[in-house]
């Protein structure tokens, strides 16, 4: 997802997390069918506990399921956080899922998805 | 059975939901699928322990996979991890799995999950009826070919993982990964476990009740149980023996005020006043009850009984009881004792008052005597002598040492036999009106007379305290402060 980063430079940090919400909901979407509908959630707090050290602001999405996360409160934990930082975390955060998924599945469903999550990214910045 | 999966096609298209029209080609595959639904989901079903599902889950993963282990990793304190293998494994490929199992419930929520701890702790559980057999010529490998992991899920929270090896790599496809199998068997031992919990409490309810009713027969003191409406629903077996003194014999879910009105058991009635207000919920203790007589022991004694009672309330802790537990105790030795030491009492202070009477009369007369004898001998003598000096005045002390020590001992034995008549509530008090400093003054005299050695000062500081009070009974107390404090005081 790294090549992506330099794309996010105009945006706002509120853009940054509803666009990256998005792309997480579209993997819940094609996981669910696979592996149940907690897998996702566990996936990204999981994902959360070991990028947090890194980037810290993330600590939030370890503590409760992203699907509980509103964005305008994500917003109040982010301040301070610039936007490139913020892409950047959650960036990580994203490859940390796919390496899960890939712990759990090989690559029976990850490099699909991957690219459809890239496309994606791309379509929506 | 690849219609059961979800495909990336059909959720894109959102034709769940929507009805469909199906063709007459496809009824009979929705038919062979419901019927391998149905299928499945019996085994489950009917599965009643974790072996049980575990044979289920391997026949079902069977029919779609041909693997080498299915391994079940189970959040319990702190996680259970269970291998079926499908025939005998490679101990590096084992080591391998257990490896790869601890690496990916790390990343689904299984937090300081340890690898040695699940080596050390892993079960075995190798159904003989569903083994397979190695293809002819092949060896047991050391290394994973194909690795799928499951997470099993009840109402979208993670309780374990299901995991499958294979030593050919490439044997599981997306095509066949479902989540519907491992949906049954996460169920299903999720049952397992409420199910062995259910047993484990019932089991714990069951020994503490056990205990409970062990320590409540072996009790000295008879218990009494009676539910809301104040009928017995228990009686320990010394409560059965204490009633069975008297004859009586409770029947059982009859309320004790219905029994009451019915029977003729005259101390039925106080003891379902002592029940009813425990049902009020008061608690009542040490209530004595003569609960008739006792033929045993050849002599008719009164069985008396303590009894004390209290509301039982329920966990909910509504304010109304359901129901009282009474303890009765027999008292019948006790009070046979109290009323000995009282006869006792009362005959020994009748006997000490009849020497003492004759004592405080003769010595009353020798007073007077000697009064008058050192009243004529001042008139005669032509040189008085001071009154000290006469040998009647040593005389006149000593009696008058010896009335007083004799009143005393009369208020000790009066003392004896207020006790007793106050233990049986017997006391009567005559209230009159008197002033306080006369009944100071005179025991104030009495206690100087019988303690020569002591000089005692009555200071009145209310000289008209005007009382209505039993002046009998105030006097014993203003005696009784007296003659402790000259016999605690230094000369």
């Amino acid at each position: 997802m790294s090549d992506l980063n330099d794309n996010f430079s105009s945006v706002s940090r509120k853009q940054v997390t509803e666009l990256y919400l998005k792309v997480i909901r579209l993997i819940d979407e094609r996981v669910a069918p696979y592996l149940g509908k907690a897998t996702t959630r566990a996936l990204v707090q999981g994902a959360a506990r070991r990028v947090t050290n890194k980037y810290p602001f993330l600590s939030c999405l370890m503590k409760q399921p992203y699907t509980d996360l509103e964005p305008s409160i994500i917003q109040e934990q982010l301040s301070g956080v610039t936007p490139a930082e913020l892409t950047a975390g959650l960036d990580a955060l994203l490859d940390e899922c796919f390496a899960g998924l890939r712990e759990l599945t090989g690559d029976l469903i990850v490099p699909p998805l991957h690219r459809e999550v890239t496309d994606q990214l791309r379509q929506l910045q | 059975m690849e219609s059961s999966v979800q495909s990336e096609s059909q959720i894109r298209d959102g034709t769940h939901g929507s009805p469909r029209v199906y063709s007459g080609d496809h009824l009979p595959a929705i038919r062979r699928e419901l019927e391998y639904i149905n299928r499945i989901g019996k085994r489950f079903v009917a599965a009643i322990d974790r072996f049980q599902v575990h044979r289920a889950l391997l026949a079902a993963l069977q029919e779609l996979y041909s693997f080498s282990a299915c391994c079940i990793l189970l959040k319990s304190d702190p996680y259970d991890l269970f291998i079926i293998p499908c025939y005998p494994l490679d101990a590096a490929f084992l080591e391998s799995m257990i490896l790869r199992i601890a690496s990916a419930a790390s990343v689904i929520d299984f937090p300081d999950i340890n690898v040695s701890h699940l080596a050390r702790t892993a079960y075995f559980d190798a159904p003989d009826e569903l083994a397979q057999t190695r293809t002819p010529g092949s060896s047991s490998s050391t290394q994973i070919g194909a690795c799928l992991n499951i997470p099993l899920t009840v109402e979208n929270r993670i309780i374990g993982m299901l995991s499958l090896f294979d030593e050919k790599p490439g044997t599981f496809d997306a095509e066949l990964l479902q989540t519907m199998i491992a949906d049954y068997a996460a169920v299903a031992l999720e049952n397992v476990r409420l199910r062995e919990r259910e047993i484990a409490l019932w089991r714990d309810a069951e020994l503490e009740r056990q205990r409970l009713e062990l320590i409540i027969r072996s009790m000295a003191e008879g218990l009494l149980i009676t539910d809301a409406r104040g009928a017995i629903k228990s009686l320990n077996s010394s409560a059965q023996q204490l009633l069975a003194q008297v004859q009586i014999d409770f029947t059982l879910d009859i309320p004790l005020r219905q029994l009451a009105e019915t029977s003729n058991v005259p101390w039925l009635p106080r003891l379902t006043e002592i029940i009813d207000m425990a049902l009020r919920g008061k608690t009542v203790t040490n209530q004595e009850l003569v609960a008739g007589l006792n033929h045993d022991a050849g002599e008719a004694v009164a069985l008396t009984l303590s009894i004390s009672a209290a509301p039982l309330h329920d966990a909910s802790g509504t304010s109304r009881p359901i129901g009282v537990v009474a303890v009765l105790n027999d008292v019948t030795s006790n009070k046979q004792v109290e009323r000995m030491k009282d006869e006792f009492v009362s005959v020994v202070s009748h006997e000490l008052r009849t020497p003492l009477t004759a004592i405080k009369g003769y010595t009353q007369h020798l007073v007077r005597r000697i009064e008058r004898r050192i009243r004529k001998l001042h008139v005669t003598q032509t040189r008085p002598a001071s009154t000290s000096e006469l040998p009647e005045s040593y005389d006149l002390r000593s009696l008058n040492i010896v009335q007083s020590q004799t009143e005393h001992l009369e208020r000790l034995v009066n003392d004896l036999l207020d006790l007793s008549q106050v233990q049986w509530g017997q006391l009567k008090l005559n209230y009159t009106t008197f002033y306080l400093a006369d009944v100071l003054a005179e025991h104030v005299r009495s206690a100087q007379a019988s303690a020569e050695q002591h000089r005692i000062r009555l200071d009145i500081q209310v000289a008209s305290s005007k009382v209505t009070a039993d002046s009998v009974r105030i006097g014993q107390v203003i005696g009784n402060i007296l003659d402790n404090a000259v016999r605690s005081s230094y000369a």
